[in-house]
């Protein structure tokens, strides 16, 4: 007689507490989304090139490689893809975390602040798609496929410029939002 | 190639082109390096126009519906942005409506039975690729629909005319007898005053007269049998007070129509003790200087008809009856209500007077029949009988008759039959004096 009780009890409690676990996420799918990170990334980019002292990388960053050839980027499949592009954010995030302190400015701590919260946004939104969520290993920074920057402005365009490639291509051939788009 | 300008265009085929990263372009001639030029791929595209473009007539007025195919390009149709420019074929200034991410546009507003011009152009937008506006595709003439008559608008404009014609209608009937008697007058008639003299007789009004109201005049006994006195007051040339019967004159002058040899003899022995009767009052009267008889009771404001003229020839015609009662007196009080009575007295005396003895009598003209007023204060009215119809002058103080215009009023003449409670009436207003 008490058992039923309880469990109603204890799902509308999850109900609650939880309610990301029990309904399932909403695959964000509109091209707009990455296109208002990016527009934010170039506004931080274009701040950071009047920045004269005080915005500079204290050391050098390994950052992804955003070179996109369309030919083999069809030849890689989802896996890879989605792997690429969670490495990139992965490194980014490391770098800003690094370029966040070193800099002096109000407004330029601000676009980076704004910036790092879009990187986390984006993982986001590739979870809502489906991907499957990695970290890439600690010694990713001696593999191909990354590059080496040591000035900010460099590692704010690298940041563009991953986002209009290749996390741009992943979310637009995403597999989630096929069905979705005609 | 050569181009104009001394201008040199270098097309560079690239077999694997690398997006999103840096390019550097370098221009060596003969080994020295004389163009370094970077840049992103992504960010200078520069398209083919539009293909296909397709214009057609939407369902509704004004309007057109634009398609095209834009350049086949993978990954980029998201960003495309395309610019459609519209004008009539002869003008010159365009319109420019952008699209985003779309193969079709519809114009609206448009000239109804106009050519147009469009024409459809591509770039990308900018956020993730960017670049230069591509040529003009070629240009699509059309022609718009001719207008036509939104039934919305005709039974919209139907309804509203007709809703104020029922109003127009409503207040038109609601003030309908305002409005007939504005536009259509009523003519008075005097039929209803007559009952039966057009419809029956035929305007024969000696026919109406004879066969409806003569007939109680006539009958001299049926009016003393009510021992009312008459309300006729008859002056003389020379008599300051009414002193004749009129009724008994007016008996007399039908009787002297009718048989007039064996009244004669009677008319003289009348004569005399009428000629005594009227001196008998002439002494009372200077003796007390009062209006005649029952008229003593007038008031100033009170008025005297006259009967002008051959009264002493009817002075011959008094009965003995009469004698003994009051003398008959038509008294014309200034009252209006009075007035009308006396007014149907007058006409009934003009009917009764049937053959028109009266008739030589139908002027104002006074010159011969100078009449002074009995007494100072009282109000007078001429009247002129021609036997037909009875003209009143002007009510007018004494004061006032010499200078007073005379003229003939009409008259409200009442029924006959009015006659009795109009007596009645007279009688009691000599009672209240």
């Amino acid at each position: 007689m008490e058992f039923p009780r309880l469990f109603a009890l204890l799902l509308i409690v999850l109900e609650w507490t939880c309610p990301g676990l029990l309904s399932p996420v909403r695959p964000i799918c509109d091209p707009r989304v990455l296109k208002h990170f990016i527009q934010e990334a170039q506004d931080a980019e274009v701040a950071m090139r009047s920045c004269r002292e005080g915005c500079g990388l204290s050391q050098t960053v390994s950052v992804p490689q955003t070179t996109v050839n369309y030919d083999d980027w069809e030849k890689k499949d989802g896996l890879e893809k989605a792997q690429e592009v969670q490495t990139g954010l992965w490194l980014l995030q490391q770098a800003l975390d690094l370029l966040g302190p070193s800099v002096t400015n109000t407004a330029l701590n601000n676009h980076i602040d704004n910036t790092v919260r879009n990187l986390v946004s984006i993982n986001a939104v590739l979870h809502s798609l489906n991907f499957q969520e990695y970290t890439p290993p600690t010694n990713v920074t001696s593999l191909d496929g990354t590059w080496r920057v040591s000035s900010a402005t460099e590692l704010l365009q690298v940041h563009v410029n991953f986002l209009r490639g290749k996390v741009g291509l992943l979310l637009s051939g995403a597999p989630a939002c096929q069905h979705n788009v005609s | 190639m050569p181009v104009e300008g001394a201008k040199l265009l270098f097309i560079c085929h690239l077999n694997r082109p690398q997006m999103f990263v840096e390019m550097d372009i370098k221009v060596h001639r003969e080994g020295r390096l004389i163009h370094n030029r970077s840049l992103f791929i992504e960010l200078v595209f520069l398209l083919d126009p539009p293909t296909n473009v397709t214009v057609s007539h939407t369902g509704q007025q004004g309007q057109l519906n634009v398609t095209w195919v834009p350049p086949p390009l993978k990954y980029r149709d998201d960003s495309m942005m395309f610019e459609v420019i519209y004008a009539p074929a002869d003008s010159h200034l365009g319109q420019v409506e952008v699209a985003r991410a779309s193969s079709l546009m519809i114009l609206r507003d448009l000239q109804y039975s106009t050519k147009y011009k469009v024409q459809v152009r591509v770039k990308l937008d900018g956020i993730v690729f960017n670049g230069y506006w591509s040529a003009w595709s070629e240009p699509v003439f059309i022609e718009t629909l001719p207008a036509e008559i939104d039934p919305l608008i005709v039974s919209l404009t139907v309804i509203i005319s007709f809703i104020l014609l029922v109003l127009v209608l409503v207040s038109l009937l609601s003030h309908y007898r305002f409005l007939l008697k504005k536009v259509w007058p009523i003519i008075p008639t005097p039929d209803g005053k007559f009952k039966g003299l057009f419809t029956v007789y035929g305007g024969d009004f000696q026919e109406w007269l004879g066969n409806t109201s003569g007939g109680l005049w006539l009958t001299p006994a049926f009016i003393y049998s009510e021992e009312c006195p008459s309300p006729l007051e008859v002056l003389s040339e020379l008599s300051i007070c009414p002193s004749l019967p009129p009724k008994a004159s007016e008996v007399s002058t039908t009787t002297t129509n009718k048989d007039k040899d064996t009244k004669t003899g009677l008319g003289e022995s009348e004569t005399t003790s009428q000629e005594h009767w009227l001196l008998d009052r002439l002494r009372a009267f200077q003796q007390d200087p009062q209006p005649c008889s029952q008229s003593s009771m007038l008031e100033s404001q009170d008025t005297y008809v006259t009967l002008s003229g051959k009264r002493q020839s009817e002075d011959d015609h008094v009965e003995d009856t009469l004698e003994e009662t009051l003398p008959l007196e038509v008294l014309f009080a200034s009252r209006k209500t009075a007035m009308c009575e006396s007014h149907s007295d007058l006409g009934s005396v003009q009917q009764s007077s049937g053959s028109g003895q009266l008739s030589s009598q139908s002027s104002f003209e006074y010159t011969n029949n100078v009449w002074t007023p009995s007494a100072p204060g009282y109000t007078y009215m001429a009247v002129a009988d021609s036997g037909v119809s009875m003209d009143y002058s002007p009510m007018s103080r004494v004061d006032d008759i010499p200078k007073g215009v005379i003229y003939a009023n009409d008259y409200k003449n009442e029924i006959p039959a009015h006659r009795r409670p109009l007596l009645l009436r007279q009688y009691r207003i000599h009672d209240d004096r």
